[in-house]
């Protein structure tokens, strides 16, 4: 396993000597682990900051294909969804901090970096807006509503959600993710670097 | 040091109970919004029937992983509190009968599974993602919510809710 810090505590100045032992470990623990599935190959990136937890899982353009051919959207949809590198995605509120803080997410802010741009990650709603009937009927729509990762949420302790991110950029390529999350009253954020989209099956071994 | 010793006890205990199996107060007396569906034996039911008992309201697909997970202990739970009172339902969101029959094969459930094809019940609901269960009051309010899966057999998360039978049947 692979594992790194990705980057220093935001904060400012930290009076005192307790609070600095009992607290600022948690603050400035943020990290991230890359994984591989042993079974499956599928890689995984885990991102920890204070009682935020964000795993990003590749998802093969194949299984993309399986999921959407069992609902009504054309050929041409489910090639569009299949080849975005999407990713089963995973936010927890953990709580660890007994703090019992809410967690803020809004995926409109986080920024992906990817050949030198730095852009937006795919939404939902854009998605949604961007379909006729022909290319998904209603019954189909409501499983991107429903499957793709809700674009703003609060979690409190305990809280998580699984869905679907997608980024939009061919399958294999590798892109860089700043995070940004409310915690509490305090606006925060990360990166995570090096997350690569999952193969097509024409470049599977 | 007897201070921060005292402090650190204090915060281990404090992140112990947030790690645990938890359902998030709802606060202000929502009422929550009514509903007529049909189960998968095509019985109606409507959730001002349940009025004066406690109930369990999960919204799930198939498709969801997180969903899938939970089911076998939502069922467990079920039959636990299911002479006690309390009602639990279970929401498909957007898939027929065939798909949801198919599925029970794997995940049995002896719970009622309602069927919300069309999404327009879920819509009126707080619910963001899937799977998100809400805890009804007896008055028909909306006491707890919990967003992912949980251990629904977990005495503690039971415990809560078996606390809301002492409740007035009528919101404020």
């Amino acid at each position: 396993m692979f594992k790194y810090v990705t980057h220093a505590c935001r904060r400012k100045r930290i009076p005192g000597l307790l609070f600095f032992l009992l607290v600022m470990p948690l603050l400035c623990a943020a990290e991230v682990q890359r994984s591989a599935n042993e079974e499956n190959g599928l890689e995984k990136w885990h991102f920890i900051d204070s009682d935020i937890e964000i795993e990003l899982v590749q998802r093969l353009p194949d299984q993309t294909r399986a999921l959407f051919m069992n609902h009504a959207f054309s050929r041409e949809v489910i090639e569009q969804l299949a080849l975005s590198c999407m990713f089963q995605t995973i936010v927890r509120n953990t709580g660890k901090s007994g703090a019992g803080q809410v967690i803020a997410i809004d995926l409109t802010q986080w920024r992906m970096q990817h050949a030198g741009k730095t852009g937006s990650i795919l939404l939902k709603e854009p998605l949604l807006a961007s379909w006729s009937d022909e290319d998904a009927d209603a019954a189909a729509k409501l499983v991107i509503r429903w499957g793709m990762f809700p674009t703003q949420q609060e979690y409190l302790p305990d809280d998580y959600n699984w869905g679907l991110t997608a980024y939009g950029i061919p399958p294999g390529s590798t892109f860089d993710l700043a995070v940004t999350w409310r915690e509490g009253e305090v606006q925060r954020s990360g990166e995570i670097k090096g997350i690569v989209c999952a193969p097509d099956v024409d470049k599977l071994k | 040091m007897k201070i921060i010793i005292n402090l650190f006890v204090w915060w281990s205990l404090a992140a112990a109970v947030f790690a645990g199996q938890t359902l998030t107060p709802i606060p202000g007396k929502v009422v929550a919004p009514d509903f007529a569906l049909q189960d998968t034996n095509g019985k109606t039911h409507r959730l001002s029937d349940y009025r004066g008992r406690p109930v369990i309201i999960n919204f799930w697909t198939t498709w969801c992983p997180p969903c899938r997970e939970e089911l076998p202990s939502m069922n467990r739970a079920w039959h636990l509190i299911r002479e006690e009172g309390i009602a639990m339902l279970a929401i498909n969101m957007g898939e027929d009968e065939d798909t949801i029959f198919i599925f029970s094969a794997d995940y049995p459930t002896d719970f009622p599974i309602l069927m919300d094809q069309t999404g327009e019940v879920i819509e009126q609901w707080p619910v963001k993602g899937l799977p998100t269960t809400y805890v009804i009051a007896p008055d028909g309010t909306i006491a707890y919510r919990a967003i992912g899966s949980r251990e629904w057999d977990a005495r503690e998360l039971l415990d809560v809710i078996r606390q809301l039978k002492e409740q007035r049947q009528e919101p404020d």
